[in-house]
């Protein structure tokens, strides 16, 4: 690899909060929308009183959703500026500022005290991260003893991707630093956590990558100038992953794991 | 014995009950009570008549879709007013009366009961008959009059007929509908006038209506059978009027089972080439007036025709793509929209999630009513081409489009599946819930599936014509003995085939 990991990072989360990527995503930013997010969440099993961190917490949609679905207090940690006042000003229009805070940081270095909240919530993330072993350490480590962490990712085996799916565009797509399902839960082991469940949802990948292709193809229909260039690479690449997920080489995957 | 009784083994009854509802008998038309119970994944109404015996109908060849589809039931609106008294109970009061649950998305005026056709298939029983009638400018104008008082801001009037080409006065009573304030006035038409006549075709563009013309094909074999005439260059003839007069068209398809199930296809791609056609509607042939004669367990549904284009046109919709309307009971329509582009179309359901907003059941937090109210707009009986405006001029919309809105005009297209009622299917479950209405000349607001199945189109075509009115008996397979020919070309029961009477309704009784 030779992107440096600084640009790696910075270049992830400035993409994510651009226009071109809200439109392309739309307010869900994950491969299975509100509905794995509910599903995450519940696998996280807080209540009112306990506090949450979402690490890359993007518009803070999944954060507003957590605070609702289960009366929890919520801190939303994003790198980029622009997500973090984005997430706090969802969080002002709901009224919900009380319980949703936003703290821009980086996710290998978590501005949070050891053990000091009741779960973590990480979608679509890991993957982008530079250093996965550090960004999981920090989430072992802000976790309470007996919390869980519901991480929700692309899941890959690399060494069989094409090599469209390896440069920079593909990192920020997830794709190129992705792990197995299986890496991904021995990652959460070697940080202390217990995995207690790891399952496939390749059907939401699938989904997306539609999603973005046919939304690349109405911005064009519209003439839409931010995706002039990156259109033509935009479809190459979503037909590259979909021919991936179709191999198997290329998928999604949840992983719930409790800090004993 | 005790070795006997082991031997006798209890089993399971070979369907799920489901729903517990009212009907009517299709002969007598007296109400019933009613069964709707799923076997083999399929939907099936039943209920037994005192006189005639029992009947089962298939409602929805889908169980599983059926089910899923509850989901998208919307809490209904109240009317501005009601032009009628509870007092016998649905479907004998309308209409509507106060315990209707929707208000009317849509209106149908019939101008006339005559037609410059004799279809073999016209639920209006509609045709060059000696007998008939043609509203008068009077009439047109109190039952609009009536519909603008019952919803204030009316969204969609249908004119039809018969023929509504034909009546003298059509475009006085477009007008007259337009300067009523109706947001969108449209013409249900056969097309032969606007073919045939180009003054009226540019008379007609001066007014603007968006025509519902009638398009069941392209093969002679789905004219004849359908149409009783090869219309097709008819039909190519009045598209072109439109395409060149700046006339917008959907295409309204009767299908029926073994007649055109191979056409949807041809259809869809047509209708998304042609300049003038923004969108399809699909519907399986309503068995009320005159049709051919069709088994009532194996007539097409919804869920057939979805799977029919999913099948047809499969590099462009899939099943999913269609979703269920939530103002009238979700299982009655579907819909998909889609913007159309050099490589075919994307379906607005792979652009958003579409179930995200319209489950109304799901005990999630909306992400935006604003989103919600849109595509409420958009899936919608009151639908018409553009209703994606709604969702697209929306500050925070689910897809947040680049560029101008009015650049899309003609990009984005529409596909309506719908399935009317008939005196075999008819569920009061689901016609307490219709928000598709005929006005008629006394004032009322008559639900359609029950003005095609109760008898009400008889009595106002007695009343209008002063001529008497048979009622007409669905064209069915296991009614055939007890069936004679209307002077329409429908059917009547002809006085026969009434079994031993057993009352098995227990209803305003108790224990003896």
């Amino acid at each position: 690899m030779t992107i440096a990991p600084e640009e790696i990072k910075s270049c992830c989360a400035a993409a994510y909060s651009s226009e071109a990527a809200r439109f392309l995503l739309g307010d869900s930013f994950h491969p299975g929308g509100a509905a794995l997010t509910s599903h995450l969440i519940a696998a996280l099993e807080v209540g009112t009183g306990a506090t949450v961190v979402d690490v890359a917490s993007g518009p803070g949609t999944s954060a507003l959703q957590l605070t609702r679905e289960t009366g929890a207090d919520v801190i939303g940690v994003d790198l980029s500026p622009t997500s973090v006042a984005a997430g706090a000003r969802a969080a002002r229009d709901a009224g919900l500022s009380e319980r949703v805070r936003f703290l821009q940081g980086d996710a290998e270095a978590l501005p949070l005290p050891d053990a000091s909240v009741d779960g973590a919530l990480c979608e679509c993330a890991l993957c982008t991260f530079p250093n996965k072993e550090a960004a999981v350490r920090e989430l072992a480590r802000v976790l309470r003893p007996g919390a869980r962490l519901a991480l929700a990712d692309v899941t890959a085996d690399v060494t069989r991707l094409p090599p469209e799916l390896t440069g920079l565009q593909a990192w920020i797509a997830c794709i190129a630093d992705a792990r197995s399902l299986a890496e991904l839960a021995s990652l959460l082991g070697g940080a202390g956590l217990i995995v207690e469940q790891a399952e496939r949802h390749d059907e939401a990948l699938e989904r997306l990558l539609e999603r973005i292709d046919g939304r690349l193809r109405v911005a064009r229909l519209l003439g839409a100038s931010f995706v002039d260039g990156a259109l033509a690479r935009g479809r190459d690449l979503v037909a590259a992953a979909q021919a991936a997920l179709a191999r198997g080489d290329l998928g999604y995957g949840v992983v719930v794991a409790r800090r004993p | 014995m005790a070795l006997h009784q082991a031997d006798r083994r209890k089993v399971d009854r070979d369907e799920v009950f489901l729903e517990y509802t009212k009907s009517i008998c299709p002969v007598c038309k007296r109400v019933l009570d009613a069964e709707v119970n799923v076997r083999d994944n399929r939907v099936i109404l039943r209920k037994r008549c005192p006189q005639h015996g029992p009947f089962e109908a298939l409602i929805y060849s889908d169980a599983e879709l059926y089910m899923a589809q509850q989901r998208y039931n919307k809490p209904g609106t109240l009317p501005l007013e009601f032009q009628s008294e509870v007092s016998d109970g649905c479907p004998l009061d309308c209409g509507m009366c106060p315990e209707h649950k929707q208000h009317a998305c849509l209106a149908i005026v019939e101008v006339n009961s005559g037609c410059n056709l004799d279809c073999p298939i016209c639920f209006a029983d509609s045709g060059h008959q000696p007998d008939g009638f043609s509203l008068s400018f009077e009439q047109v104008e109190f039952m609009l009059d009536r519909f603008v008082a019952a919803e204030g801001e009316p969204e969609v009037v249908q004119f039809s007929g018969g023929e509504p080409t034909i009546h003298p006065q059509i475009l006085e009573f477009i007008a007259l509908a337009q300067a009523k304030g109706i947001r969108m006035v449209m013409l249900n038409t056969n097309g032969i006038r606007i073919a045939r006549d180009r003054r009226f075709a540019r008379e007609l563009a001066a007014l603007k209506p968006h025509l519902y013309l009638q398009f069941d094909g392209f093969e002679l074999e789905t004219h004849l059978r359908i149409r009783g005439k090869d219309l097709r260059a008819d039909k190519q003839r009045a598209l072109d009027a439109c395409a060149e007069n700046g006339l917008t068209v959907t295409l309204v398809a009767a299908i029926e089972k073994g007649v055109n199930e191979q056409e949807v296809g041809a259809i869809v791609r047509f209708a998304l080439a042609h300049e003038a056609v923004r969108a399809v509607a699909f519907q399986p042939v309503t068995h009320s007036g005159r049709h051919v004669e069709f088994d009532p367990l194996e007539r097409l549904t919804n869920a057939d025709v979805m799977k029919l284009v999913a099948a047809q046109v499969p590099e462009w919709y899939r099943l999913d793509d269609f979703v269920p309307v939530p103002c009238c009971f979700p299982s009655c329509r579907s819909m998909s929209y889609a913007f159309v582009d050099g490589d075919g179309v994307v379906p607005f359901t792979r652009l958003l999630e579409i179930d995200d907003y319209l489950d109304y059941l799901s005990n999630r937090v909306l992400p935006d009513p604003e989103v919600r109210q849109a595509l409420e707009r958009m899936f919608s009986s009151s639908a018409t081409p553009g209703a994606e405006r709604a969702l697209l001029a929306c500050e925070s919309c689910g897809i947040d489009l680049p560029g101008r809105l009015d650049e899309l005009e003609d990009k984005v297209f529409m596909i309506v599946v719908q399935d009317f009622q008939d005196a075999y299917t008819l569920n009061v479950r689901q016609l307490m819930k219709c928000c598709v209405v005929e006005l008629v000349p006394d004032g009322r607001l008559i639900p359609f599936c029950a003005y095609n199945s109760v008898g009400y189109r008889e009595q106002v075509r007695a009343e209008l014509s002063g001529v008497e009115v048979a009622p007409v008996v669905p064209n069915a397979l296991p009614l055939q003995p007890l069936l004679q020919p209307t002077p329409y070309g429908s059917k009547t029961a002809n006085g026969t085939g009434i079994v031993a009477p057993v009352n098995a309704s227990n209803v305003g009784r108790g224990l003896e």
